[in-house]
């Protein structure tokens, strides 16, 4: 958690990712670069509300209103483009701080249900609003044309810069915060600092984040439906962020990169997604707590343990 | 009126599964501090083995209720299993560890999606019935098969309710639920006591799932329906509380089947939903609830 995080580190990775975003032009593997940057960005905000200690499941839900928000303002409206992303990103974080000052009053299993029992209602919803299609959803959310060939480096740079707005709220005083609320609410409390409103800012900047997220997904895809906004989409972040490892704000989007190739991969063969998604929960919780990165982290110690003792045998 | 009784006397069946699940739900929540989501899937394989088996068992010359009896008896010994697996490799290290608990639970309800996908087909599945014939009562019509799920689902419940009440092993469970620190230090074993707390649990869904497989389509994905339900109804009861999660379960099952009759189904979901909010806002721990 206390690890430092380099500069030079942000700006190779970054520039990896936005090199590759203009160089692809397969269009199968764009499509997979941009499945990956929305999985980052999800996985990471999934993450940045574990730091105070709440799994959020409604994160499905407003992931969701974001696309929904998007289609709507685009197809129905005829806003342009970055303007409907971000106006459904405001709409999601309103509704998410609504959400949240309601259902945090609440603590620890009721938040995480109401989550869960959030998303499916509102999977339920759009089926019955014929505004935005219904059961068989919306089509021809397209972005413009001039646009259309730089989609996956638009993507990426967006998704690059929340990330570094995650990061920096983390390192500041805010994410202190957040871990005291994680460990101790009511100690947090007690030294002054008001817990319940920083909750609901929390909660509702990473679902900012998830809507934009959703709006994006909504333009790379161009058909959104009840269906792509189940439960699921939770639970499948919730494995980028076990897999990669936790501690570390790297870590969900290495378990968003490393998840999402290999269920392409695996899917190339008739694999079941769930079946890997599923095993992959499993054995990140029993065997490897601490994710990829931990255990990464755990072998490059015993390396410098190792080397340490060499040069000390020299002497 | 005529149509009020029939209502009545639906939200009553579908209230008697909720209860068995979230009677479950609730029980595991208050020895171990967890929340289950594989709870569900518990119910699928009960309900799919019965499936699987009545046929075959009915072809082969067995009388339709022995058929049943013997397939139930497979299937809640299978259920058992899996549950039994589910607590010694899963959920025994992570005890009162909710979020952890909780990946552990959505792991395994990926997994085992997949699983019984892959051995039982994703093909929903008829079961034949097992006790013909309708009885009226009040003017209601019900069929036999309803009858005896809900004679079953009360007499779990009763059994339950008196097992916490005066059994040796009710008054450990309810110990445990309440301080289980001060439990092992009277002796209580709470290890032993959270095994049986889940595995009483897994039973009530394995009966439910054996319950409801002839009265209904029975698909792999056939639990989760049930156990949003479950969930939604032992958050209004207030979870860790037994007439919470009775009282929340009709309440449940009453909104679902009026609304459904009178508006749409997909309207009832979002007015249990709606419900919920409103509990919360007023008794953010439930109506019987003490967290």
């Amino acid at each position: 958690m206390d690890r430092r995080f380099p500069l030079g580190l942000w700006v190779v990775l970054g520039g990896t990712a936005l090199l590759l975003s203009l160089l692809i032009q397969d269009i199968y593997l764009r499509s997979i670069l941009n499945l990956m940057a929305i999985s980052a960005l999800l996985a990471t905000s999934l993450r940045f509300v574990m730091l105070m200690g709440e799994l959020n499941f409604a994160l499905a839900a407003f992931t969701g209103l974001g696309a929904y928000s998007a289609g709507y303002l685009s197809t129905a409206l005829g806003l342009p483009f970055a303007f409907a992303v971000l106006v459904a990103g405001v709409i999601t974080a309103l509704a998410s701080a609504v959400f949240g000052a309601i259902t945090l009053r609440a603590k620890g299993p009721y938040f995480l249900l109401i989550g869960f029992a959030f998303s499916e209602a509102m999977r339920v919803a759009y089926s019955k609003i014929d505004a935005v299609g219904g059961t068989s959803g919306m089509v021809g959310i397209y972005p413009p044309r001039v646009f259309e060939d730089w989609m996956p480096f638009i993507v990426v740079s967006t998704v690059l810069l929340l990330l570094l707005a995650f990061y920096l709220v983390e390192r500041s005083n805010f994410g202190r915060i957040l871990f005291a609320i994680r460990e101790n609410e009511d100690v947090a409390r007690s030294v002054g600092i008001r817990t319940y409103i920083c909750k609901v800012i929390a909660i509702s900047g990473a679902c900012f984040a998830a809507g934009l997220a959703g709006g994006l997904h909504a333009f790379v895809n161009q058909v959104i439906s009840p269906g792509d906004f189940s439960y699921l989409l939770a639970a499948f972040a919730l494995a980028y962020v076990k897999i990669g490892g936790e501690d570390n704000f790297l870590g969900p989007i290495v378990g968003a990169v490393l998840l999402v190739a290999l269920s392409s991969y695996a899917i190339g063969f008739g694999g079941d997604e769930h079946f890997l998604y599923g095993g992959a929960i499993i054995i990140a919780v029993l065997l490897m707590p601490k994710g990829v990165l931990g255990l990464l982290g755990k072998l490059r110690l015993n390396g410098a343990a190792l080397i340490g003792k060499v040069s000390a045998d020299a002497y | 009126m005529q149509t009020f009784i029939q209502l009545s006397a639906t939200a009553l069946q579908i209230g008697a599964v909720y209860v068995l699940f979230s009677l479950g739900l609730t029980l595991i929540f208050g020895v171990m501090r967890i929340v289950n989501f594989v709870h569900g899937h518990i119910f699928s394989v009960a309900a799919l083995v019965v499936a699987y088996l009545l046929p075959a068992l009915a072809t082969g010359g067995l009388s339709a209720p022995a058929a049943y009896v013997l397939a139930s008896l497979v299937a809640i010994t299978a259920a058992l299993s899996v549950g039994a697996l589910l607590y010694i490799f899963g959920f025994r290290y992570f005890q009162r560890d909710l979020v952890g608990s909780f990946i552990l639970s959505i792991g395994l309800v990926l997994l085992l999606d997949g699983v019984l996908l892959h051995v039982f087909g994703g093909a929903v599945r008829g079961v034949p019935e097992i006790f013909p014939g309708r009885v009226s009562i009040g003017g209601a019509q019900v069929t036999v098969q309803r009858l005896f799920l809900c004679a079953v689902a009360v007499l779990m419940a009763v059994s339950l309710y008196l097992t916490l009440g005066h059994s040796r092993l009710g008054k450990a469970l309810r110990a445990v639920s309440y301080d289980h620190e001060a439990a092992m230090m009277v002796g209580v074993p709470y290890a032993r006591i959270a095994f049986f707390g889940f595995m009483i649990a897994s039973l009530l869904a394995a009966i439910a799932g054996a319950l409801l497989a002839p009265v209904t389509i029975v698909s792999p994905v056939i639990g989760t329906d049930y156990l949003i339900k479950g969930f939604i109804a032992v958050i209004i009861g207030g979870l860790g509380s037994v007439p919470g999660a009775i009282l929340g379960s009709i309440f449940v099952a009453s909104i679902e089947t009026f609304g459904s009759y009178y508006l749409d189904s997909s309207y009832a979901t979002l007015a249990i939903f709606g419900l919920v909010i409103i509990v919360l806002l007023f008794c953010p721990k439930g109506v019987l609830g003490r967290g």
